[in-house]
């Protein structure tokens, strides 16, 4: 109730501000919905976690009974005063799928996760506070096409942790980066980690004695490396609407294949060659008949007029 | 007043959906106006329909959001429509989007012959249809984004790389990853300079403890799967070195052993090698007379029968197993030479003067420890 409060009597003194901008909230805020559909394994369940300890600002839902009812979404996600939902949809418990949207009216994304790895099953070194804000780290890629940049603007929204949410803390020590390789959108999370740079280190860097005198004013001299959390999963978007979980297509990808698909490829590819095979013994049968050699069907040869039965029958 | 309450409350039990009623409407607003293609009245419906908003929502928080609503989406509409006729044949939905439909909307290749290999039988090829209308892409985008020019920093943290990362080889693990980490570690070190330029805390204190993402009994087992790794891979190494030590000390014990062999088979050529130096004319052979001969074949005989003493062989036999001759008694007692054997003698002994007393028990004892 207090939260709620706050947000009112926030919202109340800075009217003025929202008006000028016109009707934006200056403020960055966000709150994602999370969930799952029926039919997850456990290793989707464990990445739902891991991204649910990286983002404070988000709620854990239970599973969604439906997958062709998604409309469904923005009503929980009004329920629960969230503009964000991230719904991963399992089909067949082997393909996982992730929906990002923006309700009530926002773009919808539908994405296929592929190269799944939870924070469990990564012995990573890595680890970061519950709730620390990350930095967010794209590709330039991302703002050279249309599609690319709602996506960056989505993923901005729902992994970035919005300054003074709840359960935040103040300090800023993990990274993520969204990187398009291939036209897939890779996603890693590092930690920060800050070390006291050696002395030994700095002195033959500083070749020039210029550049050496303001680093000695610099005690605290700090160098800066990364460590790997985790997870790590690969997102290859599908398509995209234009209103949260419905409204007209208005990006889709041509090169996205589905597993369905490729799995059926695989299976007729496999079946292409018995097919082939029997063909030709039918053939090779056909030709045989055509020649007269077969006992049952086929062409019959003409009785020779001087054949043993004919001359004495 | 109390008709729009009413007609709210109507709405309410019937489960209407007020927004998507509204997105209908408006909807169906903007296929007229585009059909009659006029402007002004437009505007004039558009009014009119966000007066009927605000006496339905009876708020002013929402009349702003509303308003804007309306606004976009009615934007969107426009857009939609002015990006083209592909984007509203395909505007069927989410149903649009499942997997069996997909498979609808593909069309075969029709040049299927020139690429199907032997392989390839009976794989029809897909292709799917584009749909990228940028236009409407845009407008969702405008709508979502954050006003990034008046927020500071500290409050989306974003940062983009100035050049696209660039990968040749996706399955080349270790690059691809350097790559990913090197995009995140310059945007780390951007951000900590616009951070602390903010006066934003960036690193976690050494002495703040709060819940960390991976639990203690997480990383503990992350660590033990690091010592097992470092332990493995010394045994290994240390298990490689034994092998190769192994194999070293075999090869060694070969040579030698040959060496051995090539040594002796030299000193017994060496040694034929003399013999046949010494060896008496081969050639030179002299007769013997009878008598002799005669006496050898005796001698000969009776070697070949008892011994060189001339006893018999199984008596020889016998008496090396069961012992001959002689009295077996008192041959432990003294005799004559043994009493006058004077090596154990010593005059000291006889006459007590020791070199050292042996000390006592107890300090034999301490002395031993």
């Amino acid at each position: 109730m207090a939260a709620v409060y706050k947000a009112l009597s926030k919202t109340d003194s800075k009217k003025d501000d929202e008006t000028k901008t016109n009707g934006m909230f200056k403020e960055n805020r966000q709150r994602v919905l999370m969930l799952t559909s029926r039919g997850v394994t456990f290793r989707h369940r464990h990445l739902l976690n891991d991204l649910y300890s990286l983002m404070p600002h988000s709620r854990k839902e239970a599973k969604l009974d439906t997958k062709t009812k998604l409309y469904q979404l923005n009503e929980l996600a009004e329920l629960y005063n969230c503009n964000n939902v991230l719904f991963f949809e399992a089909r067949k418990g082997k393909d996982l799928y992730a929906w990002m949207s923006k309700p009530p009216n926002g773009p919808t994304v539908k994405m296929h996760v592929q190269n799944l790895h939870t924070m469990d099953e990564l012995h990573f070194t890595g680890n970061c506070l519950k709730g620390s804000r990350p930095i967010l780290s794209f590709d330039a890629a991302f703002d050279k096409e249309a599609h690319l940049v709602v996506l960056k603007e989505l993923f901005t929204h729902a992994f970035g942790v919005p300054k003074g949410a709840r359960k935040s803390k103040p300090f800023v020590d993990h990274v993520m980066g969204f990187t398009i390789v291939d036209g897939k959108i890779w996603i890693r999370c590092y930690q920060i980690n800050e070390t006291e740079a050696d002395k030994s280190k700095s002195i033959p860097e500083g070749d020039v004695p210029v550049e050496e005198a303001p680093k000695k004013g610099r005690s605290t001299e700090t160098s800066l490396n990364l460590i790997e959390i985790g997870p790590r999963f690969v997102l290859t978007p599908i398509v995209m609407l234009e209103s949260s979980f419905g409204g007209p297509v208005i990006y889709e990808n041509k090169e996205f294949v589905s597993p369905n698909q490729i799995r059926a490829d695989l299976r007729k590819s496999k079946a292409g060659r018995f097919n082939r095979r029997s063909e030709a013994q039918i053939e090779t049968k056909s030709k045989l008949g055509d020649m007269g050699l077969t006992t049952y069907g086929g062409r019959k040869n003409p009785k020779d007029p001087l054949d043993n039965q004919v001359l004495f029958a | 007043m109390a008709k729009a309450k009413l007609k709210q409350a109507l709405a309410q039990f019937k489960g209407v959906d007020q927004k998507l009623e509204r997105q209908k409407r408006l909807k169906k607003q903007a296929e007229k106006k585009k059909r009659s293609k006029a402007v002004d009245e437009e505007v004039e419906l558009e009014e009119a329909e966000d007066g009927e908003d605000d006496e339905e929502d009876g708020g002013v928080e929402l009349d702003l959001e509303a308003i804007n609503d309306s606004d976009s989406s009615s934007n969107n509409e426009e857009l939609t429509n002015g990006a083209g006729e592909d984007s509203k044949d395909d505007a069927d939905g989410v149903d649009g989007v499942d997997g069996e439909d997909e498979e609808e909307e593909d069309i075969p290749f029709s040049d299927i012959a020139s690429i199907a290999s032997e392989d390839k039988g009976d794989i029809v090829p897909y292709q799917r249809l584009t749909i990228n209308n940028i236009t409407a892409l845009q407008a969702a985008h405008k709508r979502i984004a954050l006003p990034y020019s008046k927020l500071t920093f500290s409050q989306h943290q974003t940062i983009t790389t100035a050049e696209p990362v660039t990968i040749e080889d996706v399955d080349d693990d270790l690059n691809r990853e350097l790559a990913f980490y090197a995009q995140s570690l310059s945007a780390v070190k951007a951000a900590r300079g616009l951070l602390k330029a903010e006066g934003v805390s960036f690193a976690r204190p050494a002495d703040y403890f709060a819940e960390m993402v991976k639990s203690d009994e997480h990383m503990g087992r992350v660590k033990a799967k690091l010592v097992d790794t470092a332990a493995s891979k010394k045994a290994s190494s240390e298990a490689r070195r034994q092998r190769d030590l192994k194999k070293f000390g075999k090869q060694v014990q070969v040579a030698k052993l040959q060496e051995r062999d090539k040594a002796k088979r030299e000193t017994l050529d060496k040694i034929n090698l003399l013999k046949r130096k010494n060896e008496p004319d081969l050639f030179d052979v002299e007769l013997e007379d009878t008598a002799t001969t005669v006496k050898k074949d005796r001698n000969a005989k009776r070697t070949s029968r008892g011994g060189a003493n001339g006893a018999p062989n199984k008596r020889r036999k016998k008496d090396e197993k069961f012992g001959f001759g002689g009295k077996k008694r008192f041959a432990k007692s003294g005799d004559a030479n043994s009493s006058a054997d004077m090596k154990d003698y010593s005059v000291a002994k006889m006459k007590g003067r020791r070199g050292k007393a042996r000390p006592g028990k107890d300090r034999r004892a301490a002395g031993r420890d």
